[in-house]
């Protein structure tokens, strides 16, 4: 390949990789920006950097809304996702290797219920939390939020086992290993990559929540980040809090860029189920 | 709600097939197989039905009445009334005209977008290709609020730069109030929501671009076909079930729009779609019936797409699914 | 999932409770939640009932305060405080929604006047003790006693009480040769603003704020944006298209077509007419007492120029008609107690200590939130730190509450979503289609 070839794939990626962390980055620079400078108009700030808007979130008055949102978000999110990968892992074993009637029936479900529009069923969802006193608890956005990670996690680790040669399994077991040594020392090992992967990507969904988050919650108990972004408070009612959402709204990007930085090439093998090679 | 959907797999059509079971005992053990696979998948399926199907039943039930949160007592049955009421609403249309618009402008935009980038990635050189997917990702992975605001304060009069970095544009000027009417609000929501799921599209178009047999597009070359011919010979109808499933996903999820126009612009300046109309008259008015009526319609809406796609466009996912 | 139990006991406890409270709680409060479930409220581990406190978000002032009451009380209850979302409407969305379940956590709550109708009307306020009510509108503002009361009864304990002033730079003023002793009108100020190349900072969002101004304006000339209340949604008479709706209608067109109100008049909300008036183009502006604080902030972090502040002058609100006295927004904060509180009796104590005039001038001072009081505008050092309390006061006299009617937030969606954006306003028109939406909503016919 030319040079001049070479430079421009250089040049194209440095186009892309501006198109994608840009606003990321205007959001960095937002964050820290003293509150004399938001309203500067300028891109980066003007007066130095500071860090009041994070101390004033992590420390500060916004700490006591803050902490407990991103704690919820952690723990909801992350029971969440263990929860429907640990149910889909069965289903999705049944779709990718057993023969039975309602596979179709399943699939179907799934994507129908991955089309399904959030808000119309909050309402419903809503009256009937608070009649069996789910609402503003972690299992009541638990719950929702299985309805939005469990028909991607099916789809993508049943496509993920149909690739897996089960047939190894018995080979292993010609071999003299036990059944449990023959799935534990072969079969784990195979699936376990889709599994994970799965895993992130259902994080992400239930993380990029926010319908369930404003409507299924009230206080500190459960409330999550992205509906606690929407709370907090200026300096007095009627400022506007735009260095308090822009620093929380970093630490929220912070986990999944870490995940998308660690993990990208799975993440992209699982959402187009292994069908990219490289 | 999530504007980065479900991926459906983009067919590997030629998937191995279930592991068969040898022939023998063939009633037997189909039995226990069925059994087996209904013990596996039940849980999951119970699951996805009792939290979606019983609200929308619910939904439904709720809409044919008359009902407001905080005056139970006089909740009434009227039947369908609700759905005349809304119907026949300017407002209702109105949502439905810029949901649409929304979805076909960010849907069209992304899709030719999101191939350019996917074309990119296909043939970038394999030292930068692992960090163009890194990045590609990110805007993927962040959350959809998180976008908004983003957006919304570069956008903003007094927070953003914009204005100050676009003066040269004709239009644009320091005094430039983009969430000051329709048109500029649309555009700053529909940007925010291109920049968030292009890369969920390219990621898709890309799993497609790599089903293109390279046998076609070589004899293509030695033919002295052009650039454009092989695209639009070769590579595009290879592709098109990629295309096709990737386009479904995204106008379902397009429709659905919510997050950011709750952030943005809060319906400002006619600015509703039709899940914030919903949420405005089930949360904010506490007309639960009325409400309740514009999500069953919601709800009606992305089944009809839906619909529209698989049988109209034949978008098969059956072979999407791999299990053709 | 035990897990997720143990830490929705904790959240509610540590968001809810003060720090001293939190550390004798913080070990037993998972074990007591746990044994008793999710719907683990009412009372403390050790038998001292603890009462929640759903406040608006501050700058931390009501959690002292609750910190203080729960000290004064001597064991008699602990005040917890639980912070609701950041705009009025979205505050009652959760209120409601909790109430309308019989929600027995909720005992004392932060409401903003305009829907305390509402919540009146569907039962969701503890009966008030007449002693209470005597004692907790003894020397308090008028419009704050206006807007805790519904149908004739005192329903809610008005605690502090907000009102827009006429903020002004006194150099541009003097420029513009206005008599700021004397009241003046807004044709006036939008004249002055326009010819000293200034602006009139007005709130023009779709939000509260527009409903806010409106119904001032209508108020100031006369009239009324309810013309005859009803708890009947099909009687309610509005007064839109009146003549005085119509006036007002005028002169937000006017404002909004000389535009001194700023390139960003339909996005306008307080901050940003605050930001506006400090800035260069700063002349005039409506807005509420918080924009003196939030300049001496910005002088004391560099931003601002102490001369700046010392051009401020403010006046009572604008006038419609240079004849007929001003009418300005009344806001601020009442506190209702929970229909289905567990301790109604204790839940009223806990809003006597709350309102009282020391705890009502220590919000004023460390807040920026008037107090409905009046003995707290005597305060040496309410006085010093906020010049302007007496125009304050005298403004929180004459000022009016919004449209009150359990019906509040279709009125106010109605007129937000006809007079904005107030440049598109047509005094003939407009007023018409607002009172035809209002009433067709009100009826059910139609989408808001």
């Amino acid at each position: 390949m030319s040079t001049k070839e070479k430079t421009g794939w250089i040049i194209g990626g440095i186009v892309i990789a501006l198109y994608a962390l840009f606003p990321i980055a205007w959001i960095v620079s937002l964050s820290l920006k003293s509150s004399a400078d938001l309203n500067a108009g300028g891109f980066l700030p003007a007066t130095g950097f500071s860090w009041d808007n994070y101390s004033l979130i992590l420390t500060g008055s916004a700490s006591d809304l803050f902490l407990p949102a991103l704690r919820n978000s952690f723990g909801i999110c992350l029971i969440a996702t263990f929860i429907s990968v640990f149910l889909s892992m069965f289903a999705a074993y049944a779709i990718a290797r057993l023969d039975f009637p309602g596979k179709k029936f399943i699939l179907g479900t799934a994507l129908g219920v991955a089309i399904f529009p959030v808000i119309s069923i909050v309402t419903p969802l809503f009256n009937l939390w608070r009649q069996i006193g789910l609402y503003d608890t972690w299992p009541g956005l638990i719950i929702p939020y299985l309805s939005l990670t469990l028909p991607l996690s099916i789809w993508t680790m049943s496509a993920f086992f149909r690739e897996i040669p089960w047939e190894m399994e018995q080979a292993a077991q010609v071999d003299g290993a036990t059944t449990w040594q023959a799935f534990r020392k072969v079969i784990v090992p195979l699936a376990a990559p889709g599994v994970f992967t799965t895993a992130i990507i259902a994080f992400f969904i239930a993380w990029n929540d926010f319908v369930y988050g404003i409507s299924l919650t009230s206080t500190g108990a459960s409330r999550p980040v992205p509906a606690a972004l929407g709370l907090f408070s200026g300096a007095s009612q009627f400022e506007d809090p735009t260095g308090a959402i822009a620093a929380a709204a970093v630490i929220v990007t912070i986990p999944v860029v870490i995940l998308v930085l660690v993990f990208q090439r799975r993440i992209v093998a699982g959402l187009t189920n292994g069908a990219v090679k490289g | 709600m999530s504007t980065s959907t479900t991926a459906p797999p983009t067919g590997r059509t030629g998937a191995s097939a279930p592991a068969q079971a040898p022939k023998k005992h063939i009633s037997d053990r189909a039995k226990a197989e069925r059994k087996l696979g209904w013990l596996l998948a039940g849980p999951a399926l119970a699951v996805m039905l009792l939290v979606t199907a019983y609200p929308i039943a619910q939904a439904f039930y709720d809409s044919l009445f008359d009902y407001r949160l905080t005056d139970p007592e006089n909740r009434s049955f009227t039947g369908l009334s609700n759905y005349l009421v809304v119907l026949t609403d300017q407002l209702w249309w109105q949502s439905v005209g810029v949901t649409l618009l929304i979805t076909v402008v960010t849907v069209a935009v992304e899709l030719v977008l999101g191939f350019g980038l996917a074309l990119v990635m296909n043939k970038a050189l394999k030292a930068i290709r692992p960090f163009l997917r890194a990045v590609i990702l990110i805007p993927y992975a962040v959350i959809t609020v998180v976008s908004a605001f983003a957006w919304q304060f570069a956008f903003d009069i007094n927070t953003g730069f914009i204005n100050s970095w676009f003066a040269w544009l004709p239009g644009v000027g320091a005094d430039t109030d983009w969430f000051g009417d329709f048109g500029t609000s649309i555009f700053v929501v529909c940007l925010a929501e291109i920049w968030k799921t292009t890369p969920f599209i390219s990621l898709l178009l890309l799993a497609g671009l790599a089903q293109v047999p390279e046998v076609l597009q070589e004899a293509a070359q030695v033919d002295g076909a052009t650039w454009w011919q092989r695209m639009r010979r070769v590579t595009i109808p290879n592709m098109k079930a990629a295309i096709m499933v990737a386009l479904l996903f995204r106008t379902l999820d397009a429709f659905r729009v919510f997050d950011s126009i709750f952030v943005m612009t809060a319906g400002a300046n006619g600015t509703e779609t039709v899940s914030f109309l919903a949420y405005r008259q089930t949360i904010s008015r506490l007309e639960i019936g009325l409400g309740s009526a514009v999500s069953v319609l919601l709800f009606l809406s992305v089944v009809l797409i839906a619909f529209v796609f698989i049988k109209g466009f034949k978008v098969d996912l059956s072979q999407a699914r791999g299990d053709s | 999932m035990p897990d997720s139990v143990v830490h929705t006991g904790r959240g509610r406890r540590s968001a809810a409770s003060g720090r001293r409270a939190r550390r004798a709680l913080g070990a037993t409060a998972a074990a007591v939640v746990l044994a008793s479930g999710l719907a683990a409220c009412g009372s403390g581990d050790s038998g001292v009932p603890q009462l929640d406190w759903y406040i608006n978000p501050d700058s931390g002032g009501q959690a002292e305060i609750a910190a203080r009451c729960t000290e004064a009380a001597n064991g008699a209850y602990t005040i917890s405080v639980s912070t609701l979302p950041r705009d009025s409407p979205s505050q009652r969305e959760q209120l409601v929604r909790r109430l309308a379940a019989n929600d027995s956590s909720i005992d004392i709550m932060s409401l903003d006047p305009p829907y305390i109708p509402e919540f009146a009307q569907a039962g969701f306020f503890a009966p008030m003790p007449a002693e209470v009510a005597d004692e907790v509108t003894t020397d308090v503002v008028q419009s704050a006693i206006d807007g805790s009361t519904w149908d004739g009864e005192l329903v809610t304990v008005p605690f502090w009480a907000n009102t827009q002033l006429l903020w002004y730079r006194t150099s541009v003023a003097e420029a513009a040769g206005l008599d700021m002793t004397q009241p003046v009108t807004w044709d006036q100020l939008t004249q002055a603003a326009q010819d000293q190349q200034v602006r009139l900072g007005v709130q023009g969002i779709r939000s509260e704020s527009l409903t806010v101004w409106l119904n001032a304006l209508i108020e100031s000339a006369g009239g009324s944006v309810i013309a005859e209340n009803s708890t009947n949604p099909d009687d309610i008479q509005l007064g839109l298209d009146s003549e005085a709706g119509m006036r007002a209608a005028e002169v937000m067109r006017d404002i909004s077509a000389s535009g001194t109100g700023g390139p960003a008049l339909s996005t306008a909300n307080e901050d940003t007419t605050a930001t506006d008036f400090e800035g260069d183009v700063g002349g005039f502006q409506v807005n509420y007492p918080f924009v003196y604080p939030r300049a001496l902030g910005a002088v004391e972090a560099g931003t601002l120029d102490q001369s700046v502040v010392d051009d401020y002058g403010w006046a009572l609100y604008p006038r419609v008609d240079a004849d007929t006295e001003t009418a300005p927004p009344y806001g601020g904060i009442n506190l209702g107690v929970g229909a289905f509180s567990e301790h109604p009796d204790l839940a009223y104590d806990a809003t006597r200590c709350i309102t009282s005039t020391e705890n009502q001038a220590y919000y004023f001072t460390s807040n920026g939130n008037p107090a409905s009081d009046t003995a707290v505008y005597e305060d040496p050092e309410v006085l010093e730190a906020f010049p302007m309390a007496p125009t304050i006061l005298e403004s929180l006299e004459l000022a009016v509450p919004r449209p009150q009617t359990p019906y509040y937030s279709e009125v106010s969606g109605g007129i937000q979503r006809e007079y904005h954006p107030t440049a598109a306003i047509d005094p003939e028109q407009t007023p018409q289609d607002a009172t035809e939406l209002i009433q067709a909503v009100l009826r059910k016919d139609q989408l808001l």
